[in-house]
């Protein structure tokens, strides 16, 4: 039983932390209470940063406009005040602005949109390719520009924890790629739809059977960035999630040399470990 | 004018008793009474399943469900059932079949057997649901029902074809009764009331039925697919012969997003009612309020996609699909302005209804203004499947269209009854439940935007705080739902009696000109309708009370 | 108030037990189903099948009977009308989901799934200028037979309108038992696949209903001998009648699109 434990050292940890959530420690890891987006550590999110700062702006004016008219309607023109109501039902320069202006705040928000969208679509010179598999209920990475070695990357259980791990985010094999590359991400399915998903990075993507999917990655800084399956996949959907390192270049090659050593010898033995499923009929 | 029918038919027939009339019922106030009913026991059912969602997110770790697969049912089901088992049933079954025969002046449906057969119908899809998520291991398939996971292969027992059969069953009942709400308010206007008189709320049914009849088949399609898939070896969804998943994705979109207005627009129809007589002025911009309806819907059917941003989709569909939903805010906003200018310069009653509305208008476009964030593909995909979705759109249905709906219950329910309720009590519910889903909803954006998954049993700790927020509301929420039932009861054991038009000069629309409760055969004498929408002076009697 | 008339024109319907019976079939069906795809019997859907036959007969019996006793006024018959042509537009949508699948499979620009070869590999299809181009014929000459019982009803020739209504029947009878040779001679069996997959489904649900507007059409041959329509009221073939060409346009894309446009570019044998 986590639970005890983990609120009232959550709820402290908040009073500490404040409603600001960006942890300098950990930028690429959830923050008790936060409250926006998670800070962003490559070039797209940094452009969802801006471009959600907007929409908050319209959004929170939008509302607040709409809450400003109904209390000072409700104060005005209650039927004390306002004992006798008028008749107009009609006025043709009101409909005009509240048609107009909503489509001017619709264009001022599609551009910028749409801008975000070619540019998280794909880059334009990709280092290398970084294969990405889901499976019930784990990941696995494939590196076909390395030599093509593969490994599968599991949730770590609670019970097996080391200090510093967040629980349900820490993976037994996280995937590494290098700071400062553009690293080109292929997102297919062993089974049914998965979704991989690393939120300070900008990256969401299904991987869906019968398809590849493509994003693209590029990390500013060296750190852990996690991130969750976001397709329902069956039971274990909430214990498959990512851990991405991001390294220096020199420590991204020595990694390749080791892990594809290690995993050379290991092929065709995917650790098929079922990792939190502690209950649940067996739905696969 | 007299029309010569043959056959005779007696006394007894008219006002049948016992459990014939409600079985075999072909009386629009009956058969509206019936769907409410079913709503009501649907949303205790819903609602028991929410509150079981709030209580194991309530806390990290296992906090009482520890078999997951059941966490999933849960969440599927509630889906399910508040959508086609509260909502729909509630504003179109319930409050479309008391309230427009009543509005123009028609003395019932225009299929009345038809119309029971779309209850009952409904009603069996509503139990096949409940076996469907007691069969095996249940549904775990969210209401999406993606395949490759609905399919045999990764839900190989019977629950998944349950749930299947179960839409197709309440979607056919849909269906007719959808036929027969257009059919009704087409051909079976009093004399002068013409379509551009009609109240609102009956615009809002006529554009929902067109909604209904174009979109549910092409789910009941798609459905046919995925039974056969899971049953009878075709391929449409399965990789290994040929098939593409995502197919399905569009079809369940095609239907799923017009869904989403068919939902909401009924709930527009009844807010410009209650607006309207505790305003004690006719509607601001009635023609732009009907045709922003109407725009609503057409538009509608050209969005789904904004549903599968994350697909892969190619980036200039993507580009088209966020264009295409934006436009929506447009008409939207015209109902929300015009709303405002229909209270401005009013005399305005806050009864609890009008709170209702209020708070309608208020959270819907909260709801609404998040939906336009998710419309943009270029942000969408930090959102998508997260609890920021999950926020948008409880607070468009699990908020709005759930206030629309107390808010008709309380407008109507002298009406329908003929009890009045407890003004006082009705507001304190109103605060209640108000505040509660607020708590309840309002920080799921936060978890959203951090980037909690949807549909999880357990989270991150860091999740922690804002889910202990969230049960808290869902708490408060259930004491408002707990209330809302007390308040019903507390109607017909203490209610006081309902005028027939118990709302003053702002009520001018035709239900208020019979007397309450609404006699069991109404406007057997045809009102003839004037310029203003009202009757004329002698015409529309009401038959005599026997 | 026992009447002998009302104020309005609108048909007050009995109070009946046949909407709820209808359910129970359709429940009694749905399980039935189930229970039959789980390997279970099928004489629990047989049964649900059989109370869904049985109260489509009464309750549409009952219309008949209202109908003759005058309830269907000519504003009544409106209402009817409309709500045939509301009833054709849903199943059109139905159709739609079908094309769809086929399209999702065929056209890049829709999916990017789409089979590059289509047939896929392996696929032998039909020669669209044999059996299915003659059922084609035999769909487009009933569209015009059901055309001539139209007028023959409206001229009030009964004799006629019975001969045409028969040719109809007789018509769309020989289209069924084509297909259901054709089926019997496909190079491709139902669970191999997605060629077959959208072929059968797309044709085999058209199939049945052109089985239902046969059905339909037959009720009205019977009517038509009981002399039940006459030139100003005959709703009931009316609606048979539109039925008809719908499925007639239905089989007009599957052909088509399915069997023609499907194999351009195909070479190869074909069945
Ligand atoms: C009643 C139901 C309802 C309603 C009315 C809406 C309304 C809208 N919805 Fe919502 N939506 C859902 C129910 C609903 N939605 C559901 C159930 C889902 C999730 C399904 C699932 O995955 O399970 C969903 C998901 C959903 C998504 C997919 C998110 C994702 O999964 O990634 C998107 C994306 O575009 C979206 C957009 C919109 C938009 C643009 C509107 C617009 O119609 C809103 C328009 C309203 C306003 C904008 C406010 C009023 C306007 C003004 C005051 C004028 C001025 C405003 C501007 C200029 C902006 N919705
Ligand atoms: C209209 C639809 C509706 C409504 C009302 C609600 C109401 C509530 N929902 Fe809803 N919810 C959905 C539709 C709805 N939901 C859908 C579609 C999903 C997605 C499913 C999926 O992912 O597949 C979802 C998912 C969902 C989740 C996400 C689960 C997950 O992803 O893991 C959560 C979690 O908190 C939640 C909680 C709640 C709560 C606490 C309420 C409370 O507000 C409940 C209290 C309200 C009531 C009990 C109803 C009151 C109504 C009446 C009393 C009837 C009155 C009748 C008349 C007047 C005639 N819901
Ligand atoms: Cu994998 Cu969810
Ligand atoms: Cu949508």
């Amino acid at each position: 039983m986590v639970t005890k434990r983990i609120i009232i050292g959550t709820l402290i940890g908040a009073v500490v932390a404040g409603l600001a959530a960006a942890g300098t420690a950990v930028a690429g890891e959830p923050q008790p209470w936060q409250m926006n987006l998670m800070p962003a550590q490559s070039p797209v999110m940094e452009r969802v940063h801006e471009f959600h700062n907007l929409l908050l702006v319209i959004q929170v004016g939008i509302v607040l406009l709409v809450l400003g008219l109904l209390g000072y309607i409700i104060f005005r023109f209650n039927a004390k005040r306002n004992p006798v109501p008028s008749r107009t039902s009609h006025n043709t320069l009101l409909e005009v602005i509240w048609t107009a202006v909503p489509v001017v705040i619709l264009v001022i928000i599609a551009i910028p949109g749409l801008r975000l969208l070619y540019f998280h679509d794909r880059a334009h010179e990709y280092d290398f390719t970084v294969k990405v598999t889901g499976h019930q209920w784990y990941w696995s990475y494939t590196y076909p520009d390395h030599g093509d070695f593969t490994f599968t990357s599991i949730m770590v259980p609670d019970d097996e924890l080391q200090e510093g791990q967040p629980r349900l985010l820490a993976v037994d094999n996280p995937v590494v790629v290098p700071v400062g590359t553009n690293v080109q991400i292929l997102v297919v399915s062993d089974d049914v739809i998965h979704a991989w998903a690393v939120p300070s990075l900008g990256v969401k993507v299904d991987a869906t059977p019968g398809r590849v999917n493509e994003r693209w990655l590029h990390v500013h800084e060296e750190g852990t960035y996690y991130g969750m399956c976001s397709e329902l996949c069956g039971i274990n959907h909430a214990f498959m999630p990512i851990q991405l390192e991001a390294v220096s270049p020199e420590a991204f090659e020595a990694w390749v040399e080791e892990t594809r050593e290690e995993w050379a010898s290991r092929q065709n033995a995917p650790g098929v470990r079922v990792a939190a499923g502690d209950g649940g009929a067996d739905v696969r | 004018m007299a029309y010569g029918v043959a056959a005779g038919h007696d006394e007894h027939a008219h006002h049948p008793t016992g459990w014939r009339r409600w079985v075999n019922s072909t009386n629009h106030k009956d058969i509206g009474t019936m769907y409410i009913v079913l709503a009501l026991i649907a949303a205790l059912i819903g609602g028991i399943m929410s509150w079981m969602i709030r209580g194991e997110l309530a806390q990290p770790g296992v906090t009482f469900i520890d078999n997951y697969q059941f966490y999933n049912v849960l969440v599927t089901a509630h889906g399910f059932i508040m959508v086609f088992f509260v909502v729909m049933p509630a504003l179109i079954g319930g409050f479309g079949n008391w309230f427009v025969p009543l509005m123009i002046g028609a003395p019932d449906m225009a299929f009345p057997r038809m119309n029971n057969i779309s209850l009952w119908l409904t009603t069996a899809g509503f139990v096949l649901l409940l076996i469907a998520a007691f069969v095996g291991a249940g549904p775990g398939t969210g209401w999406t029902v993606y395949p490759p996971l609905s399919s045999a292969t990764f839900h190989p027992d019977a629950a998944v074809d349950f749930a299947i059969l179960s839409l197709h069953v309440a979607g056919a009942g849909s269906i007719l009764g959808a036929i027969n709400f257009i059919t009704t308010i087409l051909n079976m206007r009093a004399p002068g009331m013409t379509l551009h008189r009609m109240p609102l709320f009956v615009w809002s049914i006529l554009v929902t039925a067109f909604l209904l009849l174009l979109a549910l088949p092409v789910l009941a399609g798609g459905l046919t697919m995925l039974l056969t898939d899971r049953n009878f070896g075709t391929t449409f969804f399965e990789v290994a012969g040929g098939g593409d998943p995502v197919l399905w994705q569009h079809l369940f979109w095609f239907f799923g997003h017009p869904e989403v207005y068919i939902i909401v627009l009924p709930a527009f129809g009844i807010i410009s009612q209650i607006v309207s007589t505790f305003s004690r002025k006719p509607v601001f911009g009635y023609l732009g309020m009907a045709y922003a309806m109407v725009a609503i819907g057409f538009v509608g059917f050209i969005v789904w996609a904004h549903h599968m941003y994350t697909t892969g989709l190619g980036v200039d569909t993507r580009a088209y699909f966020t264009l295409a939903t934006l436009i929506i805010a447009v008409p939207t906003g015209i109902k929300i302005f015009s709303w405002l200018a229909t209270m401005w310069g009013g005399s305005i009653e806050l009864k609890a209804p009008m709170l209702y509305a209020i708070g309608f208008i208020f959270l819907f476009v909260v709801g609404g203004v998040t939906g336009v964030a998710l419309a943009n593909a270029g942000i969408d995909f930090a959102m998508h499947d997260t609890y920021y979705v999950v926020a948008h759109f409880h607070y468009v249905m699990a908020i709005a269209a759930i206030f629309a709906m107390f808010g008709g219950y309380l407008y109507w329910i002298g009406k329908m009854s003929g009890k009045q309720y407890n003004e006082p009590l009705a507001k304190a519910q109103f605060w209640v439940f108000f505040v509660g889903v607020n708590v309840l909803f309002f920080p799921q954006h936060f978890l959203g935007l951090a980037g909690m998954p949807r549909r999880i049993p357990d989270y991150p700790d860091a999740f922690v705080g804002w889910n202990m927020v969230s049960s808290v509301g869902a708490l408060i929420t259930m004491i408002g739902t707990l209330m809302f039932f007390y308040l019903i009861w507390h109607t017909f054991r203490y209610g006081k009696t309902a005028e027939a038009n118990p709302w003053g000069e702002g009520a001018t629309t035709l239900e208020w000109t019979v007397p309450s409760p609404a006699p069991f055969h109404t406007h057997e004498q045809l009102p003839v309708i004037g310029p203003t929408g009202q009757p004329r002076a002698g015409s529309g009697a009401v038959s005599p009370a026997e | 108030m026992a009447t002998e008339t009302q104020s309005h024109p609108f048909h007050m319907v009995e109070p009946s037990p046949w909407p709820a019976l209808a359910t129970l079939g359709a429940f009694v069906l749905a399980v039935g189903a189930i229970i039959f795809m789980h390997d279970g019997p099928p004489w629990i859907m047989a049964g649900g099948f059989l109370i869904i036959f049985y109260t489509a007969f009464v309750w549409w019996r009952d219309v008949v009977r209202e109908s003759r006793s005058g309830f269907h006024t000519s504003v009544v018959q409106h209402g009817l009308r409309l709500g045939v042509l509301l009833f054709i537009a849903s199943e059109v949508m139905f159709f739609f989901a079908f094309f769809w699948a086929y399209f999702d499979a065929t056209i890049p620009a829709i999916s990017k799934t789409a089979h590059d070869v289509w047939p896929p590999e392996g696929v032998i299809p039909f020669d669209p200028w044999g059996l299915p181009f003659l059922n084609t014929l035999i769909l487009l000459t009933s569209g015009a037979t059901v055309t001539a019982a139209h007028h023959a009803v409206r001229e009030g020739d009964q004799k006629a309108s019975v001969f045409w209504i028969g040719a109809t029947v007789a018509l769309g009878v020989l289209f069924l038992g084509f297909q259901m040779y054709e089926y019997g001679h496909a190079a491709f069996g139902f669970r191999e696949g997605i060629y077959p997959s959208t072929f059968f489904m797309a044709t085999g649900f058209h199939g049945f209903h052109v089985f239902v507007g046969v059905v339909f059409l037959a009720v009205c041959f019977f009517r038509a001998r009981a002399r039940h329509f006459s030139p100003e009221k005959h709703v009931g073939f009316e609606a048979a009648a539109w039925y008809w060409h719908f499925v007639d346009v239905v089989w007009l894309f599957l052909f088509v699109v399915i069997y023609w446009w499907g194999i351009v570019g195909y070479v190869g044998p074909l069945v």
